[in-house]
């Protein structure tokens, strides 16, 4: 083989190769830098069913601005784990309205077997307190549930 | 106490430099397992409450009555006529009616008494059916 870099070798003492091994440290200490800075909602899960659709879409909008309104099976309604009685959802859905800069979707997360006069109930305070934007929250619907029924 | 040194070759230390692999495994398999919770559903903007009573021309309307019992009645206009359907059929009766006349607005009127999944079912039928104009009311007696 012919003589490289003209006989002269190159005696370097820096290294030419990237330190790979804090690169795991390195990585950790992001995990758990945004481990620590996110902020989860905290809302209690309920024993509610939720009716099946198929024309269903995901909600294109930030989950801070997303408010949700549980109705279990016995007409309760429950707002940020509080239980609220018929009429105090105005003032609820309007400030709820004014923070999130109009931009506020209320999610309806009805139990199936609701009768329809609670969920006509919300509707209209939603209404008054201006808060236009309603999604329905459903499942989606599977061949299989739809041959049970 | 034997005076020969013990010399094994098997290291008396737990090898700790793939420790970072097995907890990078782990948390991609957290992370894949993880379902988050989306928000899904039927979308609906419901009317404001200054609108103006907007007069529609009978003709346009389609009203779908929700009974109790979760059976639709269907009323086209001020016609007398009605049809009882369930709520799979929903989604032929309103494309017909959009195909006839793409003016049609259906009206969903449910019954306070119907259960709530009746509602979403024709709701669901509507939004299939590509229909763009509904409206949400509860049944008058």
């Amino acid at each position: 083989m012919a003589i490289e870099h003209g006989g002269f070798k190159r005696k370097s003492k820096i290294a030419n190769e990237i330190p790979t091994s804090s690169m795991a440290d390195i990585a950790f200490l992001l995990l758990i830098f945004f481990m620590i800075t996110t902020v989860f909602r905290k809302e209690q899960q309920r024993p509610v069913e939720f009716p099946d659709a198929e024309a269903m879409q995901t909600v294109d909008e930030r989950r801070s601005n997303i408010m949700n309104i549980w109705v279990e099976p016995d007409g309760q309604v429950f707002i940020n784990d509080q239980l609220t009685p018929p009429g105090q959802v105005t003032p609820i859905a309007r400030q709820a309205y004014i923070d999130t800069d109009r931009r506020l979707v209320v999610s309806i997360r009805g139990d199936r077997d609701v009768p329809y006069n609670v969920i006509n109930q919300i509707t209209e305070e939603l209404r008054d307190a201006g808060a236009l934007r309603v999604n329905f929250y459903t499942d989606l619907e599977q061949r299989v549930t739809r041959a049970r029924r | 106490m034997p005076l020969i040194k013990k010399k094994s070759k098997v290291s008396d230390e737990i090898p700790t430099s793939s420790m970072a692999d097995i907890a990078f495994l782990l948390l991609i398999f957290f992370l894949v397992t993880t379902i988050f919770d989306r928000d899904q559903g039927l979308q609906v903007v419901l009317p404001e409450r200054e609108d103006a009573e907007v007069d529609v021309p009978p003709d346009n309307l389609l009203f779908l009555l929700v009974q109790p019992n979760g059976s639709i009645v269907v009323r086209r206009g001020e016609s007398p006529q009605t049809q009882t359907i369930t709520h799979r059929q929903v989604q032929g009766v309103v494309r017909q009616a959009l195909q006839a006349n793409p003016e049609v607005i259906a009206a969903v009127q449910t019954h306070p008494e119907a259960r709530y999944e009746d509602m979403t079912n024709v709701l669901d039928g509507i939004q299939l059916a590509g229909a763009r104009r509904f409206v949400l009311q509860q049944l008058q007696e």
